[in-house]
């Protein structure tokens, strides 16, 4: 028992667990493509785009008349060689506000940096909080009363009075 | 007559809750327990009410009542049984009809359950908060929302019926109950909540007595929200469960505060912090229940579940700000009171853990409120239209979950107070083993990619770590190592752990493609072959079914189906799915064949571990259930945590 506490106390055993870890990741970080005849990139590309006369779906989500015409426009504009960010902007140019991903310029931007800034003002607020709170010292001293409280419930626990373990600790 | 019938139930139900709150109100004033405990009685009034419109409602659409407007517009006489119950709640009036119903049984149970305390003014305030509440709602359908509108039919007329997507399948029946039982059960945690802050009791005892009511809805939003994702799978087709929609997004933000709430109230009841923010968590908890309400019903958003539009939009959106303006004042009316006691001593602790994962719930729901209402925002402000669609929501939520998992890993094995180095390495130990078996079974199972073998290298952390915790409870106690909240707490946490990694699986390795078949030719889609063997068409009553057969990896057939109704003349799939614990394959047709063209449009959607997802859903319920059973109880007088840095207790 003894000698396995001191085993995971060894840090070289922690190492080789990073090491291991970090070794996997690297192996597995490059994606590879998929086999068959699946129209992955197809549907990577109309799960971007809003289903202009469907409530709340995708291109690639909505079975519309519509959503297979753009379908078939993403596979015709991929079969002439254009790149993923092409074929966004050409639907993007005819639709007004058919990406689904909000832009990154203009007001639009403000969906992605309002979070990141309220949870790090948040963040800080927190670690500051805490750090004020422990500079100010332990919390105050019991007082007689308190004590007195505590020595009664010791007591009665002793002399095993004591049949419920829920306190109500309402402060009415 | 069912008109005549609906609308005395609802009247009842109103005047009940009304007369209700100046019984107990007067009670409360003039200092007379015997009015204050007629506040059962009401209770049994406002249920007896909405059962009544309940029954009158479900007896109009089984009797095919068209003079009633509501049946008119979606009842059907060629609509099955069980989705003729389940009409009811298939558009606005008939939902919030549900609501009430569900609202006046938590008040009759509220009641009932606190029956020896009806005189003690923090129960007294809590029932009038109820019934307040039901005032709003009975009062909604008894002007903007009415459900017993009436109608004057041509002869020979028969209804639409629901809208097909929402009579095609069976969880249609119970995706809404399930959900309304947790949206409205937040109602009792609110009710007590402003209780204690209206009798200044703002303690931790209103914590304790409203602890289950909290977890027992917060159990049912959890299946009400697994359930609708299954439908939402099973029925449209695209394999897809969850697709960042306005009214997905209202379901998710209770449930996040929610959970946020519940880790955080067991700061509060131990160590007697977070006060308000506790207090704030179940008022923004019972808000957002309006909120979602709000833009689910008043068409504000464009949605596949939105319905359609009318005066309630600004009627609800009145009552959510009313909601927040009383929480908030009441809560700076009391700021005095609420000052905690106790304070946190290192970030590495139980409760330093708690606060963590509050703070990353609260960013959480913050970034799918915001990514919900911030097109509504820019096109009132700026008249731009944008779109804030499932790209954003995973981005900004993919980190979020990763934390979480990381947290579920490091949380349970912290004391309370402060912990050590070593502590962590003697108790992370053999989830750490856990974390490093996942990210190898992964990456030889053929997974790629840094952030998918993340979420499972935390995911195995995270279930390391709730086993452990689990194995020396059961140790310890035997079976009861699984009952009571820490126990029935890690528990959940492995369903949710198994909702991770079939998550980050499913979303990371799916694989899809759309074919053009002849009869007998093949489609490969992930190592899966699929042959169209024929199709045929099927006569049913509402509606004309095209069934094609579709043999998968030359063993078994499967038969998706199109149907088109034949009142709306909408074409509806439905998808069939070869489910299995590793991998789904999902066909839908997309084109039917014709006398011209013979050949079937089918859509084929292959993800690995959707199986995973309703498994641990399950496990999610089953470990609220034991959650709910008291565990061992612990004597207060037993040290949990290292000693306090108090210098001397003199005897």
């Amino acid at each position: 028992m003894k000698q396995r506490h001191a085993q995971r106390q060894k840090w070289w055993w922690w190492t080789l667990m990073g090491v291991i870890l970090v070794v996997l990741l690297a192996s597995a970080s490059g994606s590879s493509p998929t086999e068959g005849n699946s129209d992955d990139r197809l549907f990577a590309i109309a799960a971007q785009i809003k289903c202009v006369q469907c409530v709340g779906e995708s291109v690639a989500g909505s079975a519309a008349p519509i959503a297979l015409q753009f379908r078939s426009e993403i596979s015709k504009q991929m079969k002439q060689g254009r790149t993923n960010d092409e074929i966004l902007n050409f639907f993007a140019e005819r639709y007004e506000g058919v990406l689904l991903t909000p832009p990154s310029t203009g007001v639009g931007s403000l969906v992605w940096v309002i979070p990141v800034i309220v949870v790090a003002a948040a963040a800080l607020l927190l670690v500051e909080s805490l750090r004020v709170r422990r500079s100010r010292g332990p919390a105050q001293q019991p007082s007689s009363e308190d004590e007195s409280l505590v020595q009664t419930a010791l007591a009665q626990r002793q002399s095993g009075a004591q049949e419920d373990a829920t306190v109500s600790t309402d402060d009415s | 007559m069912n008109r005549a019938l609906g609308l005395t139930g609802l009247i009842l139900a109103l005047g009940g809750s009304l007369l209700a709150i100046a019984v107990i109100l007067t009670g409360l004033k003039r200092s007379r327990p015997d009015l204050m405990r007629m506040g059962r009685a009401y209770s049994f009034v406002v249920l007896l009410g909405a059962a009544l419109s309940v029954f009158a409602m479900q007896r109009a659409f089984i009797q095919r009542d068209y003079t009633l407007k509501y049946v008119a517009e979606h009842g059907s006489s060629t609509t099955p049984a069980l989705f003729n119950v389940a009409s009811m709640w298939s558009a606005l009036e008939g939902s919030i009809l549900l609501w009430g119903l569900i609202l006046a049984g938590y008040l009759v149970v509220v009641a009932h359950k606190f029956r020896k305390r009806l005189d003690d003014s923090l129960v007294a305030w809590a029932l009038i908060t109820m019934f307040s509440v039901c005032v709003f709602f009975f009062g909604l359908m008894l002007t903007a929302a009415n459900p017993f509108q009436g109608n004057l039919p041509l002869p020979g007329f028969d209804g639409p019926g629901p809208n097909p997507l929402l009579q095609n399948h069976i969880l249609m029946a119970f995706h809404p109950p399930m959900l309304y039982l947790g949206y409205v059960g937040f109602t009792v945690p609110f009710a007590f909540a402003i209780a204690a802050l209206v009798t200044g009791r703002v303690g931790e005892g209103w914590l304790v007595e409203t602890r289950r009511w909290t977890l027992f809805a917060w159990g049912f939003l959890t299946a009400g929200i697994i359930l609708g994702a299954w439908w939402s799978y099973e029925v449209l087709g695209w394999g897809g469960y969850w697709g960042w929609d306005p009214v997905e997004n209202a379901s998710l933000l209770p449930w996040l505060t929610g959970t946020a709430y519940l880790h955080s109230v067991m700061v509060q009841e131990r160590r007697g912090m977070l006060r308000v923010w506790n207090l704030s968590l179940l008022c923004a908890t019972f808000s957002l229940t309006i909120l979602g309400t709000f833009l689910t019903r008043s068409g504000v958003v464009a949605s596949v579940h939105a319905f359609s539009a009318g005066s309630v939009g600004p009627i609800l959106l009145g009552f959510f700000a009313l909601v927040v303006a009383v929480s908030v004042g009441l809560i700076g009316w009391r700021g005095d009171r609420l000052r905690s006691v106790g304070h946190i001593d290192s970030p590495l602790s139980r409760e330093g853990a708690f606060l963590a994962n509050n703070v990353v719930f609260a960013a959480f729901a913050f970034v799918v409120l915001l990514g919900t209402v911030f097109p509504l925002v820019i096109e009132a402000t700026t008249g731009d239209t944008l779109s804030v669609g499932p790209p954003y929501f995973s981005r900004m939520t993919m980190p979020i979950g990763l934390t979480l998992l990381l947290l579920m890993a490091v949380a349970p094995v912290l004391p309370w107070r402060k912990a050590s180095g070593e502590l962590l390495r003697e108790r992370l130990w053999w989830p750490a083993w856990t974390a490093l078996g996942a990210v190898l079974v992964a990456v030889m199972l053929g997974a790629t990619g840094v952030a998918p073998l993340l979420a499972f290298g935390l995911g195995g952390f995270a279930a390391g770590s709730a086993l452990r915790q689990i194995a020396l409870a059961t140790k310890r106690l035997g079976w009861r190592g699984f009952v009571g909240r820490t126990n029935g707490g890690m528990v959940v946490h492995l369903g949710v752990i198994m909702i991770g990694v079939a998550l980050a699986a499913s979303m990371s390795f799916m694989s899809q493609g759309e074919f053009t078949l002849k009869e007998g030719e093949t489609a490969r889609v992930a190592g899966h072959t699929l042959q169209y063997l024929n199709s045929s068409t099927l006569d049913k009553p509402n509606r004309v079914e095209l069934l094609a057969r579709i043999k998968v990896d030359g063993q078994s057939v499967y038969a998706p189906k199109l149907n088109r109704y034949r009142q709306s003349g909408q074409t509806i799939p439905t998808p069939s799915v070869k489910a299995s614990l590793r991998d789904d394959i999902m066909m839908s047709i997309t084109t039917a064949p014709t006398e011209s063209d013979p050949s079937l449009g089918l859509r084929v959607v292959v993800q690995p571990m959707v199986t995973w997802l309703w498994i641990g859903g399950l496990i999610m319920v089953i470990g609220t259930i034991l959650s709910l059973f008291p565990g061992r109880r612990r004597n207060p007088l037993d040290a949990v945590s290292a000693a306090a840095p108090i210098e001397k207790i003199t005897a």
